[in-house]
């Protein structure tokens, strides 16, 4: 473990693990339900930017901007046209937000088959530099975007969730729906930012990490799967405690496999996932409420 | 007040509930939609008759709908969403692989052992999640899924990614049905599970997974162990899944770690609100519905599961009872239209 250029990606996988746990961690924070089209929002954001400066000639800066805006058009669409309407019919239970929420993963996965094809592309370098070298190890400019970027998008949620109004709103509404919408809170809004933000998160995070192994339409599901253990492992209590367990898992996903072989990780993804959800499944970091 | 265990006052006696005959008749329900499920299976047969393609798409709708009817009381009645029946019907497959190449014992021992060993698996995943919210399931399920995948494409024994193929004859003591018969065979395994879950549905077994589903704290609170009860639910369903996979392993003569893929798995929860959740063979007609759309329609070539994955949105969206529903809805209107009412009669 003494290898600098094994902990470079590690770090790397640990910040896209942990900017999808963020974008798991909003909608969570206010609808109380784990969005799993966040994988596939991030496989939008990175496989359409792809696809439109590959197959169709976009400036790049012009197919980012594109990407984004369709990942959080889709993510509201989620929310105004799935969850909402499914939600209302069938009350408190959870089961008919999960199915609509997994049927979304799932149609996601097959439009974006027939749109892009079923080919990997390879995610487009946003930062011309040369990549820096010391001793043996190389960070590339897509390594070093991605570390600046996740400090920027974590220190700058961390002060939106706590200084402001939407930000305490969207803790409102997530403790309690009930008790926000009988203060005059206004529930649907707040809802709707939090599936944005979190489209616009996950956009971030997709386009970003692109570049690392390409991007297919077939990628959303294992990152859908990441960006939960990732929550899972770090926990709740702060802004900053999925960013943690995205490092934790990165770090497992790059040494696992380096020193005991590539089928021993899927084992141990397996393992970690039945003993957190087992024993800790409010994560290392957990909000402790005093009563 | 001592130690001693005979002081203690006598436990009470808890009456067991009387058994009251649900307002509906239940037999009749269930005994009318059997009725109708084996027509409709006989005309499908008459359908395939001899055609090599049309036997592979019935026998691959069977094991569609055996893999919805295993999510049926996990996933319908009981409420909790598992994704691991790719894994399950592998594991059934498997078993019958590995029965017929690694061993002398009869074939249907890999039929049962299968089911057996699926249930433990989910009975494991169910544990680890018991008190906790259905996407924890769905994550642990998955990620089973993968591991067990991956698990097949590396382990000697099961052949690696080239699998398993050239089986032995199943034989039923000492009866080798020829493939016309196991092929009708299969629609009768379908038939016969639909119509098992749906009796199950209707008994008090299937009243208390249901209310489980929609008040867990009531039924807890009765004096029945919920996370039990549901890991009852995901064990079944697994075998059930388990047979699916036996069943097409036998048929198709050959399994790979890939043959059962996680798009079947999101194809089979959508079979049974398709079909219509009211009863089992919702998720018979969803299945035959999705083969339809995904494998029989050239046209579709591609985009059959596309339209599938956004139907389901619009179906859940508009038309939550899906079709079977519908038409039932429909049978009573078009009865009352038929019935003349009371008043006339005199």
């Amino acid at each position: 473990m003494t290898d600098p250029q094994l902990w470079i990606s590690a770090a790397e996988l640990g910040c896209f693990f942990g900017l999808l746990a963020l974008s798991y961690y909003v909608v969570l924070a206010g609808t109380g339900f784990f969005n799993f089209a966040v994988g596939p929002y991030a496989m939008v954001g990175g496989l359409s930017a792809a696809w439109l400066v590959l197959e169709h000639g976009f400036e790049l800066w012009l197919a980012v901007a594109i990407a984004v805006v369709a990942t959080m058009a889709l993510a509201a669409v989620t929310e105004l046209a799935v969850v909402r309407p499914v939600q209302r019919r069938s009350g408190r239970s959870e089961l008919p937000a999960l199915v609509a929420v997994t049927a979304v993963l799932f149609a996601i996965e097959q439009l974006a088959g027939v749109i892009f094809g079923y080919t990997t592309l390879p995610g487009q370098e946003l930062l011309n530099i040369q990549p820096i070298t010391f001793g043996t190890s190389v960070i590339l400019p897509s390594d070093l975007l991605l570390g600046i970027v996740t400090i920027v998008v974590f220190g700058g949620m961390a002060l939106w969730v706590r200084l402001s109004r939407t930000g305490r709103l969207l803790r409102a509404v997530g403790d309690s729906r009930d008790a926000a919408a009988l203060l005059g809170l206004p529930v649907n809004r707040i809802r709707l930012v939090a599936f944005v933000l979190s489209g616009l998160l996950a956009a971030v995070a997709g386009l970003l990490f692109a570049p690392k192994a390409g991007v297919s339409s077939t990628s959303g599901l294992d990152w859908a799967l990441s960006g939960f253990l990732a929550l899972v492992v770090g926990g709740t209590a702060t802004v900053w405690a999925p960013l943690i367990g995205g490092l934790i898992l990165g770090a497992l996903q790059v040494f696992i496999p380096f020193y005991f072989g590539g089928p021993s990780l899927s084992y141990l993804l397996l393992v970690l996932a039945i003993v957190f959800f087992a024993f800790r499944p409010q994560g290392i970091f957990a909000r402790r409420v005093r009563v | 007040m001592t130690m001693n265990g005979s002081s203690a006052p006598p436990p009470v006696e808890v009456a067991p509930p009387p058994r009251h005959r649900p307002p509906w008749p239940s037999g009749l329900q269930a005994n009318g939609s059997l009725g109708l499920g084996v027509l409709a299976a006989i005309g499908l047969l008459v359908w395939v008759g001899v055609n090599g393609y049309k036997q592979t798409l019935l026998v691959t709708a069977a094991t569609y709908a055996l893999i919805a009817l295993g999510m049926y009381i996990p996933f319908v009645l009981a409420g909790s969403l598992s994704l691991a029946y790719g894994a399950y019907a592998s594991i059934g497959g498997y078993a019958v692989a590995l029965i017929s190449t690694e061993t002398r014992l009869p074939l249907w021992f890999g039929w049962l052992i299968g089911p057996v060993i699926a249930a433990v698996a989910a009975v494991i995943l169910g544990l680890a999640t018991r008190r906790l919210s259905g996407f924890y399931l769905v994550a642990v399920t998955l990620l089973f899924s993968e591991a067990f995948q991956n698990y097949l494409s590396n382990a000697s024994f099961t052949g690696g990614n080239a699998g398993l193929a050239s089986f032995r004859n199943l034989d039923v003591f000492g009866w080798y049905p020829s493939n016309e018969q196991l092929i009708i065979a299969s629609a009768a395994v379908v038939c016969v599970v639909a119509f098992l879950l749906n009796r199950l549905r209707l008994s008090p077994w299937g009243i208390v997974v249901r209310s489980m589903r929609e008040v867990p704290s009531a039924v807890e609170a009765a004096g029945t162990r919920v996370p039990i009860l549901n890991l009852v639910a995901l064990a079944m369903g697994a075998g059930i899944g388990a047979l699916a996979g036996a069943l097409f392993t036998q048929m198709s003569g050959s399994i790979q770690p890939d043959t059962f893929t996680l798009n079947l798995v999101f194809l089979a929860i959508f079979m049974p609100i398709i079909g219509g959740t009211g009863t089992p063979w919702g998720a018979v007609l969803g299945a035959l519905i999705v083969v339809e759309l995904t494998l029989n329609l050239p046209s579709l070539h591609t985009s059959g599961t596309l339209l599938v994955s956004l139907g389901v949105l619009l179906i859940m969206l508009v038309a939550p009872r899906g079709v079977l529903g519908y038409l039932d809805t429909g049978r009573k209107e078009l009865m009352r239209a038929l019935t003349p009412t009371k008043g006339t009669d005199g």
